[in-house]
């Protein structure tokens, strides 16, 4: 029980680092990123590979967060130009071109048969005690990175990714250019969905394409609209909504009779939909937020 | 040397032109009055003045220095700053929040400062928020410093840009409509300001429908009609001018 | 390459483009009017050819005859979504539309595929087998799916350029309040507007089944593509949809000796990032404020 509970714990705070990034983009600064699962893959992979080559995992880890963060750059600076519902689709596709690029480059990334046999972290103390262990990593990283993100939201550049959200022609007319925070706070959330990513590929072992999907990113954007974007709390909330949603569905199974895993599945994508409709509709709070925490 | 100089500006939307060929100049210390229809073009030649929306044809200088293709910030950042018809607050910060993401902050507002402030960026933030809320007390908004804007009135807005504006010790403001939707005990005090701030070496140019305000604040006014200036000249006299009066259609000017 | 193959490709991609011209169409005529993109399109597509096959294994009937069933299936969904939907989002920025659009989306391809499965499906159709003119083929049925997308678009373009609807579908798309102003009844039009691009969805659809597969992804598949060749071909211009289109097909037809069928929506990406870049405007849109 206790096992099965660290592992969603696990899950769960991976998801919230997923959210505090997208919170970083769009609860604070108004940036529509429908591409999150993109970043989240390419440290996923990034790491993997790395370490398959025998670097040493924390090294793994840094280069995963560098990378996406890296690769947030050109979409950032796509960003300047595009308006909200033009950059929505443009990382949409990015994504999922990132994702046919990872399943057709096998050369590199062994495509769609994936990367298995990943080493697990802290794999060395033992099965039950490594699972904790990355429980407890991973909780003081997403406590670091709520500590960051209060401290970055109440700092002068804070101040200016709010204001950016809210209206950024008025703040150009006041004598800056948005253009260079906007591309930094890309970049900064595509970092954290980097190193979500290697969390992932290091606790799970085994990743391949078909896990980077866009539903995952509309997981994320589901969570931080129930949890109410703009706030670490309601990213941190929304997480864990998101945990108990997932993992109740995966519960449902046994009381819906008739129904296999593939099924399951399809309707737990129907749920997600709905909810995303559902909430959109009834919870516009959750999209626009009072004043950032 | 005028402070602003307009030479047949030209804003094109499509084939319909906002504005035809508008020549002005602004003197140094002075306010320019703007009245005139709606549709007139007034708001679209602050527009392509301060650059959201650049002229298609002629020229523009500010302090000498040619702004026709420069963009907003930059055009901001050599003193030449706006407010807007509807006012633009930051909806999501306070009274005084608003003004300091105005102030010029460029280390402070750097990322990694964000986790590493040393002396010296406290000292400058403080610095700032002390004239934020000398500012503040200024246009008598001291008592809504930590409101966040979004929940004042229209008139209070007005003021937040106002004030935001002022962070930026500008040398020219083009105000659009500081009266409207003002309750007229306001806009003697708005009045006021602009006349206290013209004191401290400030020109303006100001687009108002309120013409009896308008009249008592300006130095010199001018009248547009259908994208062209119509009449320019001494505020109490230009609206007697019989075009003028054509073009309001007989109303009480 | 030799001539024949880029004949081959050329062709292939000009039929491929007709038929992404229909979604193509359909985004720009909703983000024209209603000032967001539809995401929901790809799934729309995909409902209409899952309708059609539903019809076609419980009815029995003919492929055209399931095609018309399917366009009216397709069709309500698509004014139900606007009615029970869109229009209360009407007023609230953008990406609440967006969202729940892709909200509805998810919930059509994952009630298709709860139903009907994963696996890959098709229509029956009369084999026939392709003509050969010295090396170019073309496939009969590719040139009916070829004629029945031209025929569609023409009856599309009759309607919005040569009727009252399609001419106060134009002033809405100009200016909403300019429209309001002077009476036109935005509600009914707005229905009749998405009743046809559900109907503009469902015909891409069945004839992209036909062309290729029916699987629960395949309008999905076919969004970015269809946004990209609106884009190209200019937000808000419906011969820019079309244009976009068939440019945006031949080229990806041409690219795969090159870069292989799987990058296909790779290439479609770029092309839109590009297009977004340099000429914002598209082929035919007016300068329209991207930015």
């Amino acid at each position: 029980m206790l096992a099965y509970l660290c592992a969603i714990g696990i899950v769960a705070l991976i998801y919230c680092l997923l959210a505090l990034g997208l919170n970083l983009q769009f609860g604070l600064t108004r940036l529509v990123n429908f591409g999150v699962v993109a970043f989240f893959a390419v440290g996923a992979y990034t790491s993997g590979l790395l370490s398959l080559q025998g670097l040493p995992l924390p090294a793994c880890f840094i280069a995963a967060g560098v990378l996406s963060g890296l690769l947030a750059l050109p979409i950032g600076l796509l960003s300047l130009r595009l308006r909200d519902d033009y950059l929505a689709i443009v990382t949409l596709g990015f994504s999922e071109a990132v994702r046919i690029t990872i399943q057709q480059e096998s050369w590199l990334t062994h495509g769609v048969q994936g990367l298995p046999g990943l080493p697990k972290l802290f794999a060395a103390w033992g099965p039950g005690v490594s699972d904790t262990a990355i429980f407890a990593v991973l909780a003081c990283i997403v406590g670091l990175v709520c500590w960051g993100t209060v401290r970055l939201t109440r700092s002068p550049f804070g101040r200016l990714l709010k204001a950016i959200g809210d209206d950024e022609a008025a703040l150009s007319a006041l004598g800056k250019d948005p253009a260079r925070f906007k591309v930094q706070v890309f970049m900064l959330g595509a970092a954290l969905a980097g190193v979500a990513g290697a969390f992932y590929a290091h606790f799970i072992t085994f990743i391949t394409p078909e896990q980077f999907i866009p539903l995952i990113t509309f997981y994320v954007w589901m969570g931080l609209v129930m949890g109410g974007s703009g706030s670490v709390r309601g990213a941190m909330f929304g997480s864990l909504l998101l945990m108990v949603f997932l993992e109740g569905s995966r519960f449902a199974k046994d009381w819906v009779p008739g129904v296999s895993e593939v099924g399951m599945a399809s309707l737990r994508l129907a749920a997600v939909g709905l909810a995303l409709i559902l909430v959109t509709l009834y919870r516009p709070n959750g999209l626009f937020g009072g004043p950032s925490k | 040397m005028s402070m602003l100089q307009v030479e047949a500006v030209t804003r094109l939307f499509g084939g319909f032109k906002a504005v035809d060929g508008v020549s002005l100049q602004l003197a140094d210390r002075e306010i320019l009055g703007i009245a005139g229809t709606n549709g007139a073009g007034k708001s679209t030649l602050f527009a392509a003045i301060a650059g959201q929306q650049p002229a298609n044809a002629g020229r523009i200088a500010f302090a000498g220095q040619d702004i026709t293709r420069m963009p907003p910030y930059r055009r901001a950042r050599l003193g030449l700053v706006r407010t807007f018809q509807i006012p633009r607050e930051f909806k999501s910060l306070t009274v005084h929040e608003n003004l300091m993401a105005a102030a010029a902050n460029p280390q402070g507002e750097r990322l990694l400062n964000a986790f590493f402030q040393t002396r010296g960026l406290r000292e400058h933030e403080a610095q700032l928020a002390a004239k934020a809320d000398g500012i503040l007390a200024f246009l008598n908004l001291a008592r809504v410093r930590d409101v966040p804007a979004g929940g004042l009135s229209g008139g209070q807005k007005k003021l937040v840009e106002l004030g935001r504006v002022l962070m930026l010790d500008p040398r020219c403001i083009l105000l659009d409509e500081p009266f409207a939707g003002v309750n007229p005990v306001l806009i003697d005090e708005i009045c006021e300001r602009v006349r206290a701030l013209q004191g401290r070496g400030i020109a303006f140019i100001v687009i108002e429908h309120h013409l009896q305000a308008l009249k008592a604040l300006s130095h010199r006014m001018i009248v547009m009609d259908r994208g062209r200036i119509l009449a320019e000249g001494d505020p109490h006299t230009v609206l007697d001018d019989p075009r003028v009066q054509e073009a309001y259609m007989g109303g009480v000017v | 390459m030799t001539w024949i193959d880029f004949a081959n490709l050329l062709i292939n991609g000009l039929i491929e483009g007709l038929v992404v011209a229909l979604p193509a169409l359909a985004m720009t005529l909703v983000m024209g009017v209603n000032r967001f993109p539809n995401a929901a399109t790809g799934d729309l597509m995909t409902t209409g050819a899952y309708a059609a096959v539903a019809v076609q294994l419980l009815g029995g009937v003919p492929l055209w005859l399931a095609a018309i069933a399917s366009v009216a299936v397709t069709a309500v969904v698509s004014a139900g979504s606007y009615q029970l939907i869109f229009r209360k989002l009407a007023g609230r920025p953008m990406v609440a539309s967006m969202l729940a659009a892709i909200g509805l989306g998810f919930l059509l391809r994952s009630l298709i595929s709860f139903f009907a499965g994963h696996d890959q499906r098709t229509f029956e159709m009369p084999l026939v087998r392709a003509w050969n003119f010295g090396g170019i083929r073309i496939l009969p049925t590719d040139l009916l799916i070829a004629a029945i997308a031209a025929a569609c678009l023409a009856v599309v373009f009759v309607l919005i350029y040569r009727t009252s609807f399609g001419r106060q579908l134009r002033a809405v798309a100009d200016s909403a309040d300019l429209a309001r102003a002077s009476g036109i009844r935005a509600g009914g039009l707005m229905l009749c507007l998405w009743l046809l691009v559900g109907a503009l969805s469902s015909i891409g659809g069945v004839l992209l089944g036909m062309k290729a597969i029916v699987t629960p992804e395949m309008g999905w598949e076919s969004l970015i593509p269809a946004f990209a060749a609106m884009v190209l071909g200019g937000i808000g211009s419906p011969v820019g949809a079309v244009l976009g289109a068939l440019v945006l097909c031949v080229v990806q037809e041409l690219s795969v000796p090159l870069l292989g069928p799987s990058y296909k929506l790779v290439l479609s990406f770029v092309v839109l990032a590009l297009v977004l870049l340099l000429r914002p405007a598209g082929i035919m849109g007016r300068v329209q404020l991207v930015r």
